[in-house]
């Protein structure tokens, strides 16, 4: 009798342990999570967070948006330009398009291959940088000319038309070009040269701007030393401003700034990639403001999936300035053209 | 007895069929494989240009420590003084250190080669694959880091559970004999 | 000269990637004075594909020894030194991946999904044990399977399961198999391989859910004998229709049945079939009528059955990561929501078409739809089938193997005086 009630019991307990895992086993299927549901559980210090960073103070910003962005329709833009009248030209992978200051297509040159940078001289004519040669265009999109190549390494990046020279900048070799007007090489500027003090430009990335300044001499920018350098036309070196850093006042990252304007007033207009910001400095290179934040300029959260290296970095937006000192910003991302207008008073 | 045997007999004759049907069938399948047959095996391996750098692959690999490992390209970084995917944005004075770097299990090392270049090499035995220093580098720099799936750790599971866990579909079957998608060589 | 030929290629092939890398990249990198070398990304490469040829051929070696010890050793000891071998060298060597269980998977997906394909070995592995069982039985679950083996090993004390419970929860496995096929023709998801008890415990890592669920069913393993292989194993339903064509069998007496009986308990997996007798005439009517109704409502089933899986289509097609995308931007559009998720972000961020998300998530929907009425109706045959095979009698005299059920584990031949009878014989002429 013992001996079934002994049986009876270790069945029972065989059957108690098998329900019970059998319910802890169902219960394991659905805790499971296969679809990324729960998150990767990490910490704090494994996200990254320049949130924080992102915040401008309103104090700070100089300028308002004026008039609604211009929507170029263009695929894949890369650079921007005022003439003296006012008109904008946009640079992008197909086409250069005009347009008027309230956004009305005033013209379009077709391009065969991918034109990066872009500048109108005072006499109309419109210089436009390809990876490694210039072209001339005439007022009514006719080519006038179709300079050398600068070999396969060349990426150009900016180009300045001053009087009868023009400025290149070759990000690729690191090193601006100086040619007068007909394509002929005057000379090179900026290479490394401890005799001169000329330092090199330190060019991580394809970002490297130029601009004539209002004292006549040319701004470049040397984007891996975070600072903006003022050399002659024959290539001596003068002087530079900027700090590196990630405060409001300096450039922060490995590379800024990506792109540099002149204002009416001397004072020059920089455009940074990363924190996306577009700032105001004086003709000294004093921090005289911000035009727009990143929080105005890109969406929250907002990542680029990029194709090729050179396009994986998201927001190296273009500026440029009419002569009323408004500021058109460039935004690659979304291929518009946004206005800014300082605050009266501030 | 008689109808016993034919009952047998048709028994018998209908297995026969079925068996032969089987074979047949098993033969089938083995055709189809391998009239479209793939003689190397497919491997798990990330796109970099989907990948949204969501830190899901430090955490949803079957293995205790992921095969996902970040990966540096030498040829597109940009060899920077201060590294963004290397330093916090913030770091005042760039000089190694927890305080001003980046990566939370500290496993880049920066070497100086010549002035103003900076060499940045990941070392595998520290990186969890979170991706962090993946996105400073992508957002200010060349985008020169990025993850790959390491096959030396990969245990190549016939369904990749970080690839189900990905949000942007960045994982994908590639032929065992170009086990990388490296950024700057050309694939499909 | 093969080293020399092998050089020149490698040399060449270094070239060719050389080029590739330097046509693609347009932004050159810095060049050093210093004379400094860009070092290269390390690549460590997968494991060999020459491995994955010597397993199949561990396979089908494996598959060959087993079904030799099986029928003509009739040997359980070997039998069970080459469960061991099978769990050291498929689990815990190889570390599970690919097996002939979710290789089912990659079968159905290849079918379905022109654009993928099968690697040889994983189609070898898939079809080797299938080809073996319509031959020899299941051999493979008997010693080469290491899912089998690990279960084997653990099972102590057997308790016999109710028939009535077996038959029920063998259906389990059905409806795994139907799911199975559906949602990896749907390209949604492998959920053998998601839900594979015994993996984490062969590569001694993983998520800890799974690590629960396979020590749970090691635990109920111990009394009750191999339950995955039994009630839950999605390639053992196959194995079980091919095993009732095998050319071979396994017979529980080495030559005849002299029904003593000895062997009636001593399977742990119920596939010992009694002897039946005719039943009586009353019974034969009973049965015959009820055989007639059932014949009636199997086509009610098999539609019934599709009808239910198909109406499941909208909650099943959330497997397919496409899917759930497509509902959390419609959730975000409608402002239902606020939050971006990482793939909503992540989706926005590629600048695709919401309407287009939207078509392909409604053309899974409809694949879902049109499979849940075979996955539905599957499940219904199934069923219907099984009322079917309870009607249905079948004469039998001795005691003997199912043929379906029967795991080839060779543990009832010691049980049959007979097979004693054997052995001696077998040593007298040895001697």
């Amino acid at each position: 009798m013992d001996q079934i009630t002994g049986k009876a019991n270790t069945r029972l307990l065989v059957g108690i342990l098998i329900g019970l895992a059998v319910m802890v086993a169902v219960m394991a299927v659905v805790r499971l999570d296969v679809i990324g549901r729960k998150g990767n559980g990490l910490g704090k210090g494994f996200k990254y967070d320049i949130e924080e960073l992102t915040r401008v103070d309103p104090a700070l910003i100089v300028y308002e948006e004026s008039a609604d962005a211009i929507e170029t329709g263009l695929a894949a833009t890369h650079g921007i330009a005022v003439d003296s009248k006012g008109f904008i030209y946009v640079a992008a992978d197909r086409a250069v398009r005009i347009f008027s200051d309230r956004g009305v297509i005033l013209g379009e040159i077709e391009l065969a291959e991918p034109a990066g940078c872009l500048t109108v001289s005072t006499d109309g004519n419109l210089f436009v940088g390809f990876k490694d040669h210039v072209e001339i265009y005439d007022a009514q999109g006719q080519r006038q000319a179709s300079w050398d190549s600068l070999g396969t390494n060349a990426l150009l990046t900016s180009i300045a038309a001053q009087g009868d020279d023009v400025f290149v900048a070759d990000a690729g070799n690191r090193v601006v070009i100086r040619y007068d007007v007909s394509g002929n090489v005057l000379g090179h500027i900026g290479k490394k040269d401890s005799f001169r003090n000329v330092p090199g430009f330190v060019i991580p990335s394809p970002y490297f701007d130029l601009v004539v300044s209002r004292d006549g001499l040319l701004r470049v920018v040397n984007p891996g030393r975070r600072r903006v350098e003022a050399y002659t036309f024959e290539g001596d070196i003068e002087f530079w401003w900027g700090v590196s850093s990630v405060d409001i006042e300096g450039f922060c990252g490995c590379c800024n700034p990506v792109n540099i304007a002149v204002l009416p007033d001397g004072g020059y207009v920089t455009c940074e990639k990363g924190l996306v910001r577009v700032k105001v400095y004086d003709s000294e290179g004093q921090f005289a403001g911000v035009v727009a934040g990143p929080s105005q300029l890109v969406r929250e959260g907002e990542c680029r999936v990029c194709d090729l290296p050179e396009e994986c970095q998201a927001g190296g937006f273009d500026v440029a300035v009419d002569a009323a000192g408004r500021v058109f910003v460039l935004d690659t991302i979304r291929n518009n053209v946004r206005i800014f207008t300082k605050i009266e008073g501030r | 007895m008689g109808e016993d045997n034919k009952t047998i007999n048709r028994r018998c004759f209908l297995r026969d069929s079925l068996w032969g049907a089987s074979l047949v069938g098993l033969g089938m399948v083995a055709g189809a494989a391998a009239r479209k047959h793939k003689k190397t095996d497919l491997i798990w391996q990330i796109d970099p240009y989907l990948c949204t750098s969501c830190t899901n692959c430090a955490t949803y690999c079957v293995l205790e420590e992921s095969a996902v490992k970040c990966v540096q390209v030498y040829a597109i970084c940009g060899y920077c003084d201060f590294c963004p995917g290397y330093f916090e944005l913030g770091a005042s004075v760039l000089e190694p250190g927890a305080e001003n770097e980046l990566c939370p299990t500290g496993a880049i090392t920066r070497t100086f080669v010549e002035e103003p270049y900076y060499e940045y090499t990941i070392d595998e035995s520290l990186c969890i694959g979170c991706a962090k220093c993946v996105k400073g580098c992508a957002a200010f720099g060349n985008g020169s880091l990025f993850l790959q799936v390491r096959h030396d750790r990969c245990l190549n599971c016939n369904e990749c559970a970080i690839a189900m866990a990905c949000p942007s579909g960045a994982f994908k079957r590639v032929p065992a004999d170009q086990p990388y998608l490296l950024k700057g060589e050309s694939h499909a | 000269m093969m080293r020399f030929a092998q050089i020149i290629t490698g040399i060449a092939l270094a070239l060719i990637s050389c080029g590739l890398v330097w046509s693609a990249e347009r932004f050159p990198p810095p060049d050093f004075e210093s004379g400094h070398e860009m070092p290269s990304p390390t690549t460590p490469h997968p494991r060999q594909d020459i491995y994955e040829y010597i397993d199949v051929v561990v396979l089908l070696a494996a598959l060959g020894l087993a079904s030799y010890l099986v029928l003509k050793k009739r040997s359980r000891r070997a039998i069970f030194a080459l469960t061991v071998f099978s769990l050291l060298y498929f689990g815990f060597w190889r570390e599970g991946c690919v097996c002939p269980i979710g290789g089912t998977q990659n079968i159905v997906l290849s079918i379905f999904d022109a654009e993928y394909v099968v690697p040889i070995t994983v189609a070898a592995f898939f079809l080797l044990p299938l080809v073996f069982t319509l031959f020899f039985g299941r051999t493979f679950c008997a010693a080469v399977c290491p899912l089998g083996a690990v279960q084997d090993l653990v099972l102590c004390r057997p308790v016999a399961v109710p028939s009535w419970a077996e038959s029920g929860l063998r259906l389990l496995a059905y409806v795994y198999l139907g799911a199975a096929v559906l949602f990896a023709a749907t390209g949604s998801a492998f959920i053998i391989c998601r839900y594979d008890p015994f993996i984490s415990i062969f590569r001694l890592t993983g998520d800890l859910n799974i690590l629960i669920l396979g020590a749970c069913l090691l635990l109920i393993g111990v009394f009750v004998g191999r339950p995955y292989c039994r009630f839950i194993c999605p390639y053992g339903v196959v194995l079980r229709q091919l095993s009732r064509l095998s050319r071979r069998r396994v017979t529980i007496t080495p030559d005849e049945c002299i029904q003593c009986k000895l062997c009636e308990e001593s399977c742990p997996f119920g596939a010992i079939k009694k002897p039946a007798a005719k039943w009586s005439d009353q019974d034969y009517g009973i049965a015959k009528k009820r055989l007639g109704f059932f014949l009636l409502i199997l086509p009610v089933l098999v539609l019934l059955g599709g009808w239910a899986g198909s109406s499941l289509k909208a909650v099943a097609a959330r497997a397919h990561e496409t899917v759930r995308l497509a509902e959390r931007i419609y959730l975000e559009e409608t402002g239902e929501v606020t939050e971006t998720t990482d793939a909503s972000a992540a989706f926005r961020a590629t600048g695709k078409e919401i309407e287009e998300l939207y078509a392909d998530a409604s053309s899974i929907r409809a694949q879902f739809g049109f499979g849940g009425w075979f996955f539905g109706g599957f499940a219904g045959l199934v069923i219907g089938l099984k009322l079917i095979g309870l009607s249905v009698w079948r004469q039998r005299t001795d005691y003997e193997a199912d043929r379906a059920s029967c795991l080839a584990c060779g543990r009832c031949f010691e049980y049959c005086p007979r097979e004693h009878v054997r052995l001696e014989q077998a040593k007298e002429v040895k001697t």
